[in-house]
């Protein structure tokens, strides 16, 4: 089965060519890392997974349907640069909003589970204006699997963490793989995508420059991959 | 349903939170009535009454454009417009509980304009209050509904404060018509004709249903 | 790369807009020689004298203008069902072309008007409408220009191009029922024109849609150049890279 299908799959701003023509299916239940330099076109293909940006041409479908469909976008989940916290409303605030917006049964029970999994039980009641990044990261993590969906999608989401949390992000990252959910990671550490995921795509200028979906990845083939990539681009 | 009734909850508890919108909102259509005073010949006293159903109505669209502008702004702070335009429903309905929010905000700045004015201008208010309010409603329905929908356009461009009023005033045209046409009325006979707000529920429903189905382009991207 | 880059950027003229431009140009050519004949020819107004003439400009305007406003809306509403950018080209022309028209109808009006009702200008129904129309599709431009991302811009033009042409009628029918009294005739078909003005009147308006399209057709192509030049641009800087 397959949960994301993209067919010549292009988007283009302008004149410049952010994603050129891209085939690409991400198996469900599989971890997908997706690797590239900057400006390789990664956030903007977890974008157009995630129904934000529209194919200029080409086709993104999620479970058979175009990825801009609201269907769509009831299964996939999003965690992306920014944190797209409210800074007037706190954390418990915040969770049941995005509850709300996306109608989970049992809303409440459901952000006191998200609440204790990020760690933030005891910071619940204040204001998320005044978190660190690190917070703010956990719970943005949060608000995005809320309604536990069936695709996740993780822009660079070890941004800000420190090792402790990193290290229970790639725990709960673990957790999801064992209940079939499939994940899509954006990352710049490929040790640490060569860890997490069983398949990969190396992007470089909007094209697939190298794919891996033997199951058991090589950090050093990926490695290598990722710096032939990287490497044209600064020469 | 369940999105609208989100949007509309976390949208006033923000805006309870920090009241900045109220305020502004407030103080703006404050200054307005003594701008307006210096500006008549005469000043703002019983003796320009003729002129206080106009004034009113320019009072409430400045009011709500400053509103309907920042009521975008708080959804770019950190991005979460993504988080709105990813939820999994038509985004029409996530624009309508915007649009009932700003409604309810702007409500509360427009019933304390309306005392100032009757202050003011000398005029009692109290036998007609009930017909005022479905009369500024029915007006103030066509302008959150569109403001609310080129508001979300309006703050993704650069000038966006510039932007939001040469975009909604245009449109703006039709209700304010209507809706000082029977706010005069209502202030001289202590009626309100029929024709005005027909027409005014006309506007209403086609501002409406034209920002719903139009929802869907303005919120990704 | 090459290939990738000039295969999804249409090149820069292409032949059919080319030979259409040829037809339209020569057709147009023809159509001012007739229009200027016939406007000559045609009878002089018994009560307003020379400068009812002024009806074979400005009344055509109106007919260009409005015509540019549709084609904007139609071709912004193609836009968002087909999510291809050729239409948001024509989109635009017909913005620019009918705002030029506008403004030319929003000139010859006073200057006829002080010379027929005394005034320079009236808060007439049909003059106000078209008023608040400029505005509207000067706005689009301004949005247009004001937006970043090019299909962000798009999709944004498309709505307000589209949302535009919604509010004439309750524009209209606001200021016909609250507003001031209608000074234009009510009708501008058989009837209004006087005998001998039918058949300039008639070549002035068939002129201005043509030159109209002209226009549009002129402007389509000028934004295609300028896609094509930016995507050499941009395929240059990725080769400087190498």
């Amino acid at each position: 089965m397959t949960a994301v299908v993209a067919r010549e799959l292009e988007k283009r701003f302008g004149s410049t060519v952010g994603l050129n023509r891209i085939d690409l299916d991400i198996q469900a239940g599989s971890t997908t890392a997706i690797l590239g330099p900057n400006g390789a076109g990664k956030s903007t293909l977890l974008r157009l997974i995630a129904g934000l940006a529209r194919p200029s041409s080409g086709t993104i479908e999620v479970s058979g349907r175009s990825a801009h469909h609201r269907i769509s976008r009831a299964r996939v989940g999003f965690i992306g640069h920014a944190t797209g916290l409210y800074p007037e409303l706190t954390a418990r605030e915040n969770l049941l909003f995005a509850a709300r917006l996306r109608s989970v049964p049992n809303a409440s029970a459901r952000v006191e589970e998200q609440l204790a999994e990020a760690g933030l039980t005891r910071a619940a009641d204040r204001r998320t204006g005044g978190f660190s990044r690190g917070m703010a990261q956990r719970l943005s993590i949060a608000v995005g699997l809320i309604d536990d969906p069936e695709i996740v999608l993780l822009d660079e989401p070890f941004t800000g963490l420190d090792r402790t949390a990193s290290d229970r992000l790639v725990e709960r990252l673990m957790g999801l793989r064992q209940n079939d959910r499939t994940l899509v990671l954006v990352s710049h550490d490929v040790t640490l995508a060569a860890k997490l995921a069983d398949a990969a795509v190396v992007l470089r200028r909007g094209k697939i420059a190298h794919r891996d979906s033997g199951g058991d990845l090589d950090p050093s083939t990926l490695e290598n991959a990722y710096t032939a990539a990287s490497d044209r681009d600064v020469a | 349903m369940n999105a609208l009734l989100a949007v509309l909850w976390k949208d006033l508890l923000t805006e309870w939170r920090s009241r900045d919108r109220a305020i502004a909102m407030l103080l703006f259509s404050m200054l307005m009535v003594v701008i307006f005073h210096f500006s008549l010949p005469g000043g703002a006293t019983t003796a320009t009454r003729a002129y206080a159903p106009g004034l009113l109505w320019v009072a409430y669209v400045f009011a709500a454009l400053l509103g309907l502008g920042r009521s975008f702004a708080i959804e770019l702070e950190n991005d979460a417009i993504e988080g709105l335009a990813r939820a999994p429903v038509d985004r029409g309905w996530v624009l309508l509980g915007k649009t009932i929010a700003n409604l309810l905000i702007l409500g509360f700045v427009q019933a304390v304009t309306a005392c100032i004015f009757a202050l003011v201008f000398e005029m009692d208010l109290l036998p007609i209050a009930l017909e005022l309010i479905g009369v500024v409603a029915l007006g103030s329905i066509g302008l959150c509904s569109v403001g609310t929908f080129f508001a979300a356009i309006a703050v993704r461009t650069r000038l966006r404060e510039v932007m939001l009023p040469l975009l909604a005033l245009p449109f703006y045209t039709p209700v304010l018509i209507a809706a000082s046409r029977a706010t005069n009325a209502l202030f001289e006979t202590g009626s309100v004709p029929f024709e005005p707000i027909q027409f005014l529920i006309v506007t209403d429903a086609s501002y409406l249903i034209v920002s719903f189905i139009l929802s869907d382009f303005v919120l990704d991207e | 790369m090459t290939n990738a880059v000039s295969n999804q950027v249409p090149t820069s003229t292409s032949p059919g807009i080319n030979r259409a431009l040829t037809i339209t140009g020569a057709v147009l050519a023809v159509s001012i020689a007739v229009w200027a004949y016939l406007v000559y020819s045609a009878p002089l107004d018994s009560v307003q004298g020379l400068i009812q003439k002024i009806l074979y400009v400005h009344v055509p305007c109106w007919f260009a203008a409005y015509a540019g406003f549709v084609v904007t809306a139609v071709c912004g509403a193609f836009y968002l069902w087909k999510n291809d950018e050729r239409f948001d080209r024509v989109a635009v022309a017909g913005a620019e072309v009918g705002v030029l028209f506008c403004t030319l109808g929003l000139v010859t009006g006073p200057i006829w008007a002080k010379g027929t009702w005394g005034h320079w200008w009236a808060w007439d129904p049909r003059l106000t409408v078209t008023l608040l129309l400029w505005f509207i599709y000067l706005a689009y431009l301004l949005l247009r220009s004001f937006t970043e991302g090019s299909t962000r811009t798009a999709r944004f033009a498309a709505v307000y191009g589209i949302a535009g042409i919604a509010v004439i009628p309750l524009n209209y029918f606001a200021i016909q029922l609250f507003g001031g009294a209608a000074m234009h005739p009510n009708n501008l078909e058989r009837g209004s024109l006087g005998t001998g003005m039918g058949w300039p009147f008639a070549a002035a308006v068939v002129t201005a849609l043509i030159a109209m399209l002209h226009l549009v057709l002129l402007r389509v192509d000028l934004e295609n150049k300028r896609i094509a030049a930016d995507a050499n641009a941009a395929e240059w800087d990725s080769d400087e890279d190498f």
